[in-house]
């Protein structure tokens, strides 16, 4: 068995394990959707949409975006535990390379991300009507399996040179909140002031959801998401290549 | 393939601080290890021993230096190096939220085992290391000694052919310690090779062929026990228990200037460095102070080779 499949195997175990991780990773995006996005459509509307667009629909992509960056913040809070519990040093002398075991770690979190992007999508087309654009589905697993590995690297970065479990829970706190609101996951960009615009349009999360958005309901311009696509790559890129440079040297 | 395990020169980890000066933990040391040999690493905390340990399983890159194991280079092949080691962290690790027997599979899958062996090897380790009625339970339902037994089985796992123990025995209690001595031994008649840190000298004496004794990150001393007891010529231990602890006793040793001393109820230990004629004089004096029940003085011992050697100023 190879070490990605170790990895995967462990980090299944531990889930499993765990009823408070299982229902963070798969439901509570979900209940984000049925709660907030609900409550927006139903009180606010939408009246900055294209005619026929309802909030629901215009809000899966951001849950699904939020989702991703759920399952990273939630991962690489784990170094965090490992190193804790010590097992994080014994598993830099096991039989693998640095990036098999970020990829380890990624493979596991993509298919909880499929898992909760299902379970997402088949309850938001059932309960709240949302039509999803099936021929665009490659868009949109190809953007889950991207958000999750970029999300994670970049968060593990963090996790891997911070050695304060506060100091990092006050980074996630912050960029949480900065990455989220200054993005088009809750709203369209077109109606905002052109520094926040900005803003948003230079934020990785931006990117991501727009791809989610344009895969899931076919909303989107295709010559901008096809640069947000190609930035969000090298984001991820660079953030994996921090990551496993972060790793060196955790003795 | 060459007749070591390890091969070591002029190691050197060099930690820059910001702001203060670089520390030199470890400062140019060059060794080698033979292959199926019990190998122990001493020196006083902060000597560099545990550095020097993370750096031959790289979890740190040396600053300069060369570093083979079985012949090949640590540094240049890291995952390679890998390949070849187990070991045992100073600090208690396992995974926490998983029963004992998934704590071994867990660690038998990183390292390649088919999972009927895993399961097959899992049965005999729990066994040897009673923690076999522990199997179902979670790691973090179990007591402190518990877990450590956990952490070192993990080793008796796999075959890889070099194994590193950053003081195993911390937290045994003496029946399994001394079990573990034992199976360490079986390991390495088989050919395993078995670097290990202890500050318990005891049991490097009893254990290591082969002792490399560090401080301030450089060697200080090199060789198997009889070698490194060569090294303290003329150190004594004696020991007397007198019926009653006689009154300013500690004044009459410190006059002794001894190398270590310790009172423990009516027993005095001190360790001397002296003409080996002058060993009986001093135990007649002793022994005018009170109403000696038991004498003994014995040549020098691990801990008396270490205390000189490391001894500070």
């Amino acid at each position: 068995m190879g070490p990605l499949a170790a990895m995967v195997y462990r980090e299944t175990k531990i889930r499993s394990t765990n009823v408070t991780f299982l229902f963070f990773d798969l439901f509570y995006p979900l209940l984000y959707l049925l709660v907030f996005g609900v409550g927006v459509n139903a009180a606010l509307g939408a009246p900055s949409l294209p005619a026929g667009l309802d909030y629901n629909s215009f809000f899966l992509a951001g849950v699904l975006g939020m989702a991703t960056f759920g399952i990273a913040t939630n991962s690489s809070w784990s170094f965090f535990l490992d190193r804790d519990n010590g097992i994080f040093l014994e598993m830099l002398t096991y039989p693998m390379r640095r990036s098999e075991y970020l990829l380890g770690k990624v493979l596991f979190n993509i298919c909880i991300g499929i898992l909760q992007a299902v379970i997402t999508i088949a309850l938001g087309c059932a309960l709240l009507k949302i039509r999803l654009e099936w021929r665009l589905l490659p868009i949109l697993v190809a953007t889950v399996i991207g958000g999750t590995a970029a999300w994670f690297f970049f968060y593990s970065v963090f996790a891997l040179r911070i050695r304060r479990n506060d100091v990092f829970n006050g980074v996630v706190n912050v960029s949480y909140f900065v990455l989220l609101f200054a993005s088009s996951m809750f709203y369209p960009l077109a109606p905002l002031p052109a520094w926040f615009r900005a803003a948003a349009l230079a934020n990785p999360i931006t990117w991501e959801v727009d791809l989610f958005r344009y895969g899931s309901i076919g909303y989107g311009e295709p010559r901008q998401l096809l640069l947000e696509a190609i930035a969000f790559a090298l984001f991820a890129l660079a953030s994996f290549a921090i990551a496993v440079r972060s790793l060196r040297d955790q003795g | 393939m060459t007749q070591f395990a390890l091969e070591v020169q002029d190691l050197v980890k060099v930690y820059d601080r910001r702001g203060r000066p670089p520390v030199r933990a470890v400062d140019g040391i060059s060794f080698s290890v033979r292959r199926g040999d019990i190998f122990g690493l001493l020196g006083p905390n902060g000597a560099g021993k545990t550095t020097l340990l993370k750096v031959l399983t790289t979890l740190l890159r040396p600053t300069s230096g060369s570093l083979r194991m079985d012949g090949i280079d640590v540094v240049a092949q890291p995952l390679e190096a890998r390949k070849r080691i187990s070991m045992v962290l100073q600090e208690t690790a396992n995974e926490l939220f998983l029963t004992v027997r998934d704590n071994l599979l867990t660690f038998a899958r990183f390292h390649g085992l088919d999972s009927r062996l895993a399961r097959a090897r899992a049965d005999s380790v729990m066994e040897k290391f009673q923690i076999s009625s522990y199997a179902a339970q979670k790691v973090q339902d179990l007591s402190g000694g518990s877990r450590r037994r956990v952490q070192v089985s993990k080793v008796f796992m796999v075959d890889t052919p070099v194994v590193f123990l950053d003081e195993f025995s911390t937290g045994m209690d003496p029946i399994l310690k001394r079990a573990v001595l034992g199976y360490l031994r079986e390991e390495s008649s088989k050919g395993r090779t078995i670097v290990l840190t202890t500050q318990i000298l005891g049991e490097a004496e009893e254990l290591c062929d082969d002792i490399l004794i560090i401080n301030h990150g450089k060697q200080v001393a090199r060789g198997d026990l009889n070698a490194l007891k060569l090294l303290s010529a003329g150190v004594y231990e004696i020991s007397l228990t007198f019926a009653e602890l006689p009154p300013a006793i500690d004044a009459d040793i410190a006059a002794l200037a001894p190398l270590r001393s310790r009172i423990d109820a009516n027993t005095v230990e001190i360790s001397l460095k002296v003409e080996e004629a002058k060993v009986l004089d001093i135990v007649s004096e002793l022994s005018k102070k009170g109403r000696v029940l038991r004498v003994e003085v014995s040549g020098a011992t691990l801990e008396d080779v270490f205390v000189e050697l490391t001894k500070e100023g």
